[in-house]
């Protein structure tokens, strides 16, 4: 089902794109340091932020989400220290080298019960399967590329079905195989070839469907007949779709010049291998704008990792019930730091890549990492570990926070912080609609 | 009495009846005009229009349908006493009627029957359509489909299963899915691979199976799922269905006896879930391994698409079955008491039973580096290593069960043998194709499907193949006759495209993805007089069934006999829904209690209500409402039954029942009748939908029962309301925050209604256990007045005086059926109908089914 890709918002080219982009920014920036003036005064008088400069053409235009179904064991996520000068901790060691480009976040989270099912809620906030924050940019900003949106998900296991969730609250299907997703984002020309035959067919029989349609038309009474008007516009509206797809079906998509194995790596044991491989693609998706928003779901089942050569002491899933055994949580530890390893290798990426104007795409990029598990061995859905990377933001080492403090702010209101910088106009988000600007920014 | 219309649609309405049509309009009667002079034009004359109502008229074009609505709208008004208001002068009772007798009348004559619009399926229609027209059970909407729009409550009325261009664009999308999985694009022929995996492209799964250098060792078997005994090449996945050559490098890891070690081989589907059971895979083939040295066996086997192989060690020495692994360590410790004394230590740290503290942490290798910690621990404690004491017989028992055998220490046992033996090692795996093509097992289906929908595929692409295919296809999918004509419009659509130069099964995916798109196949509701009785069948069947009308159906209608009441009574009883897990008891209860909204509805922690409590509270009500139908029981019994279904857990936990079972298995319970419990009203499911999992809001609650039991559903509140904070701390307790407010004369006309019945239920807790105070330790006072003067003093009460008015529930529930049935909100007159129907059910004591039967041979489902 491509519903959610490309097809319905290709019209414009990626050419045009930027105009459009550009066209956009004036106001955006308007908007934004009116936002965030608004925040900093009413909610956290932090008046040094406000002498950042802010200017929509240098703030970050992508989005990445990177949520785990088993969460992230806080005692090797969390640092010690606050502030920047801590030591780090044992699970974002491959992150060392990039310490400058990123916070971390203790305390925050939706304020909301605990349970598996709930984990839903990790970019929902409050209530599982409402319109997520990935969806809100999406709406806002993804449009101005090929597939306003990329759901995927690496190791699937039966964590979720979906991890993004439309304004209407609808799943959005991940995309589990690398090759489906390479298809969509660098189509080859018989992929081409197959699509332009079925709008091409499908438009050449239109006529005789609506010939019939409308003797069947003819035949009903009249409110009837004027209820079947909708059938013709919707109709008419797909059709002018088709041709719109058909004109630009044969404009140059790139091509990156990159090798997929000869097999889906699907299965939950092969996690890590899929979640390279999509940290790969993701990151050619930003830097040929095929995409700006993006997200990864990672999945945990009972599959046994061998880490370094060393099969590890149990499943995944029942790693995560450590009930306190230190050899367990170990292990545990060790999955989480090769899923950080992974990622460390999609942030080298985006920090070697460069816009057309010569910026890192780190820069251009707020990469968020947490999970909607605050602690998997008590299914706790308290207290979600977080990271935000890139972005542009002034990054502040460990920012923590209490959360047993009725008072300490949301989840949420990190994101819209993080929407705020990406340019939207947007002040509440779940139950959130505080936003953390001036402790970050 | 109903309050339908709000003051936006009177506004609406308003205008329309200033337009005085040339023809049909008729005048008002001396006596009512006079009343109507008298006592509203004061206000809703031409100059005043108060509330946008303008009575100043002195005829009424009836058949305009918004004049049917504003009339009907100022007979409740002024029926229910609300109009005039209470601060002008009021007409006696002889006035009033005189006014109400004439619009009744009116109405009655005026109101058509029927009227509901064409409307497309909507998706569980769609899927349930598409299911059984191409027979594939599996079919579902993908993930992300558009929703439907719920509308007066339901998700099947005309007026909101509007079509939009996207939702044109996602059925043209599972269109083109669906003419895939019939006619798939044509695909070259595949080169023949070779593709290997050695130990570190298996899986390892829980302890099944671990990598020592150049093998893989298996050490355990099982029946169940796939991920505790077995191993499989994940990086192999068959891409085209064939014949496949593989060969197979095995040998012995220190076996104890002479007898061959037997691997199983079977396909797998790489993407199946691992919680698949072994037998559920495809056996290829055992062979024997005899040495200790890797031997190489090669055969040749079918491979289908998405597929690798599957290994399994068949007679390995441990198995996972819970029983056999408990006699195996059974036999064990009889002959080791030093791993009797370890396995103790390790499930019991301080030797008593008491002791044990979970076992979670015990599962896989970790559990077995405990037992050997112990094992090899020279102080272990050896005093209670014998097979009489206690802890061995707790010991072997917990050993039985499935979380402490199966999945916690059969896996760490797994690692013994993995360590020393006997094992069964894998050292490589080849497989080699295709070197032939096959089809797979979905091939054939679809060729079935075809052959079955189409006919046997045609040497050639004809013409008169498609006619023929599509005489008999069509009427299926369009669900009623369908004209040569229009035969021909699609059979055109094919030949054009053959004569292109396509395919026959480019030609026939054209087809169908055109078929599915055609308002024929989308809408129902569609038709004219001539169809009327296919309209009649589908109808019966989207109802009662939720899925298109079967042959028999259609052959009536075909035959113009559906409609005979006999018949219809016939056919709806044969069709009629009897056990909870019916499509409709599901759907209608789902949508009409809104059930369907307790996965959203996340309990406090507090209550210890979790998915499974809210899964219970859900089939409860199914099972309750399916047992009302099938058994035919009397109206009342929904409020006030002698039986409940519940779980003796769940029972005693929400309800305070105590009775024997097995403690998760939802039975029917007898109960007395006139108490708190049983019946929709304190129904576990019912206080949680009506609650928001954290605390009660008696003003919803009451709003809930006026609209979804009684029948009465009060207007909108005003904008301006603030939402009742129901946290109540410190003094100031709902009833006190709600009594300030409804001082308000605009307030308490409607609070009148509803705070007595939402108030009666607080003693019911946001998850349906019954309480005597609030969180914060007031008493709570469930005690009002109904607006006839009753005064109730607690649910029962009110329970016993809905039983008394049955005839408003029974009436409110046939309005719900009625309109989920026909797909329209009923109208004046169609009430009137249902009305009789509800009174002579009542007063020949009928039950529910006997209902249901009337209302279906009633004129108001009958007609369009």
């Amino acid at each position: 089902m491509i519903l959610y890709f490309s097809l319905n918002k290709n019209v414009a080219s990626l050419s045009q794109n930027k105009t459009i982009l550009q066209q956009a920014q004036e106001p955006n920036m308007k908007r934004r340091k009116f936002l965030r003036a608004a925040g900093v005064c009413i909610a956290l008088p932090y008046l040094e932020s406000l002498a950042v400069p802010v200017s929509a053409s240098t703030g970050p235009r992508n989005f990445v989400a990177i949520g785990t179904y088993l969460g992230w064991h806080q005692n090797a996520f969390y640092p010690k220290e606050t502030g920047t000068a801590y030591t780090m901790p044992e699970t974002l060691m491959p992150l060392a080298a990039f310490r400058d480009h990123f916070t971390i976040f203790s305390g925050l989270d939706h304020r909301a019960p605990n349970g598996h099912n709930n984990w839903a809620n990790f970019l929902s906030g409050h209530t599982p399967k409402q319109y997520s924050v990935d969806q809100m940019i999406a709406d806002e900003i993804g449009g101005k590329s090929r597939m306003p949106s990329i759901q995927l998900t690496a190791g699937a296991g039966e964590g979720a079905k979906a991890m993004s969730f439309t304004k209407q609250g609808i799943g959005l299907p991940l995309i589990q195989r690398p090759s489906v997703l390479y298809k969509r984002l660098f189509p080859s020309k018989s992929d081409r070839a197959r699509t332009e035959y079925l709008l091409r067919s499908g438009r050449s029989a239109l006529d005789e469907v609506t010939v019939d349609a409308r003797q069947l038309q003819r035949s009903l009474p009249g409110s009837d007949a004027d209820r079947l008007d909708q059938y013709f516009t919707s109709l008419r509206a797909v059709e002018k779709r088709m041709g719109q797809q058909l004109e630009i079906i044969n404009e140059p998509i790139p091509r990156p010049d990159y090798q997929l194995p000869d097999y889906d790596p699907i299965t939950p044991n092969l996690q890590m291998e899929a979640e390279n491989i999509f940290y790969d693609l993701m990151a050619l998706a930003i830097e040929t704008e095929s995409s700006r928003v993006l997200s990864m779901f990672l999945d945990g089942l009972g599959q046994v990792f061998s880490i370094d050569g060393r099969a590890l002491g149990a499943g995944y899933h029942g790693l995560s019930h450590h009930g306190n055994d230190p050899g367990m949580i170990q292990d545990l530890i060790a999955i989480e730091t090769a899923h950080v390893h992974c990622l460390a290798g999609f942030i080298k990426q985006l920090q070697e890549k460069r816009t057309a104007n010569g910026k890192s795409l780190l820069s251009d990029t707020v990469v968020l990492v947490g999970t909607g598990m605050g602690d998997a061995s008590r299914h706790s859905n308290r207290d979600l570990p977080t990271l935000v990377m890139g972005g542009g933001f002034n990054h502040q080492g460990h920012l923590a926070f209490d959360p047993k403090d009725a008072s300490t702010p949301l989840l949420g209101d990190l994101y819209l912080t993080i929407m705020q910088k990406l340019g939207m106009e947007v002040d509440a988000f779940s139950n959130a609609h505080r936003n953390l600007n001036g402790k970050f920014s | 009495m109903r309050l339908v219309l709000n003051t936006s649609l009177a506004i609406a309405f308003a205008g329309a009846i200033q337009v005085q049509s040339a023809s049909g309009a008729l005048s008002i009667p001396a006596g009512p005009a006079a009343v109507i002079d008298q006592y509203c034009l004061d206000c809703h004359d031409s100059d005043t229009e108060k509330g946008d109502v303008n009575l100043e008229t002195l005829t009424v074009d009836w058949t305009a349908e918004q004049n049917q609505h504003f009339w009907e709208r100022v007979l409740e008004v002024v029926d229910a006493g609300e109009m005039p208001p209470a601060k002008k002068k009021q007409p006696s009772p002889a006035e009033r009627s005189k006014l109400v007798t004439w619009l009744d009348s009116s109405l009655t004559e005026h109101v058509a029957f029927g009227g509901t619009q064409p409307r497309r399926l909507n998706n569980a229609e769609f899927e349930a359509t598409v299911r059984v027209l191409f027979d594939m059970r599996e079919f579902a909407l993908p993930l992300g489909f558009p929703p439907d729009p719920t509308v007066h409550g339901f998700n099947n009325l005309a007026q909101g299963l509007t079509l939009s261009p996207t939702l044109m664009n996602a059925y043209q999308e599972v269109a083109s899915q669906l003419a895939d999985s019939l006619y798939p694009p044509a695909r070259p022929k595949p080169e023949p691979r070779v593709l290997t995996a050695g130990p570190e492209d298996l899986v390892l799964s829980f302890s099944a199976a671990a990598v020592f250098g150049d093998s893989l060792r298996l050490a355990s078997r099982g029946n169940d799922s796939v991920m505790r005994s077995c191993t499989w090449p994940s990086r192999i996945e068959i891409t085209r269905s064939g014949t496949y050559r593989m060969r197979v490098s095995a040998s012995q890891f220190r076996p104890k006896s002479e007898a061959p070690m037997i691997l199983e081989v079977r396909a797998r589907e790489v993407a199946a879930s691992d919680r698949t059971h072994v037998p559920e895979f495809r056996l290829l083939t055992t062979f024997p391994i005899t040495k200790e040295s890797p031997e190489s066996v090669t055969f040749e086997a079918d491979l289908y698409e998405g597929q690798t192989l599957l290994f399994r060690w068949l007679n390995a020495e441990m198995s996972h079955e819970p029983k056999e692994f408990a006699a195996h360590m059974k036999a064990w410790f009889e002959r080791d008491s030093r791993m009797l004394a370890a396995w103790q230590k390790t499930l019991y740290p301080e030797m008593t039973l008491k002791s044990m503290k979970g076992h979670a942490h015990l599962r896989g290798m970790n559990g077995w580096k405990i037992i050997t910690g112990h094992f090899v621990n020279p102080d272990l404690d050896m005093r209670h290593a014998t097979m009489e004491s206690p802890l061995t017989r707790e010991l072997l028992k917990f050993l039985g069960t499935i979380s402490g055998g199966r999945y916690t220490f059969a896996d760490a046992l797994c690692h013994y043998y993995h360590d020393n033996g006997p094992s069964l090692q894998l050292h490589k795996v080849t497989v080699e194709g295709p070197l032939r093509l096959v089809d797979s097992p979905k091939d054939k289906q679809r060729y079935a499907r075809r052959k079955s929908l189409f006919g046997k595929d045609p040497e050639e692409s004809t013409e008169t193949y498609l006619r023929v295919a599509l005489t008999r296809f069509l009427p299926k999918a369009f669900r009623g006759p369908v004209s040569a004509e229009t035969v021909g419009h699609f059979v055109r659509i094919g030949m054009h495209h053959w004569q292109a130069g396509h395919s026959f099964d480019e030609g026939m995916h054209l087809v169908l993805r055109k078929v599915l798109l055609s308002p024929r196949f989308l809408f129902r509701s569609i038709g004219t007089k001539e169809t009327q009785q296919h309209q009649l069948a589908a109808r019966l069947s989207y109802f009662l069934r939720k899925a298109p009308p079967d042959s028999n159906l259609l052959k009536l209608a075909d035959n113009g006999r559906l409609s005979e009441p006999a018949i219809l009574k016939f056919e709806a009883q044969r069709l009629m829904p009897g056990g909870h897990q019916d499509a409709m008891v599901k759907d209608f209860t789902g949508q009409w209690l809104d059930t369907n909204r307790l996965p959203q509805i996340m309990p406090d922690p507090k209550f210890k209500f979790g998915e499974n409590e809210l899964g219970i509270a859900r089939v409860e009500v199914e099972q309750f409402f399916a047992a009302m139908l099938r058994e035919n029981l009397p109206m009342t019994d929904f409020i006030d039954p002698d039986f409940i279904y519940t779980s003796p857990a769940f029972g005693k936990k929400v309800y305070g029942l105590e009775f024997k079972g097995d403690a998760r298995k939802i039975v029917r319970h007898t109960i007395p009748r006139g108490g708190r419990i049983g019946g929709l009203l304190g129904n576990s499911a019912i206080m949680l939908t009506t609650a928001n999992g954290v605390d009660t809001q008696p003003v919803l609650r009451g709003v809930w029962v006026l609209e979804n039991i009684i029948g009465m559903p009060p207007p909108q509140p005003p904008d301006d309301v603030p939402a009742l904070t129901p946290d109540v701390r410190g003094a100031t307790t709902p009833r006190e925050m709600l009594a300030a407010h409804t001082k308000e004369a605009s307030c308490a006309g409607c609070h009148k209604r509803i705070d007595p019945v939402g108030f009666v239920l607080e003693n019911f807790d946001p998850v349906g256990k019954w309480r005597d105070s609030w969180p914060n330790g007031g008493k709570i006072d469930p005690s009002g007045t109904l607006p006839d003067g009753t005064e109730i003093k607690h649910v029962v009460d009110f329970k016993h005086w809905l039983t008394e008015h049955v005839e408003l529930f029974a009436q409110c529930l046939s309005e719900k059926l009625m309109t989920y049935a026909t797909g329209r909100v009923p109208n004046y007159r169609e009430r009137k109908e249902i009305e009789q129907i509800v009174l002579d059910n009542l007063s020949e004591s009928e039950g529910f089914q006997d209902l249901l039967l009337a209302l279906i041979g009633s004129e108001t489902f009958g007609t369009q």
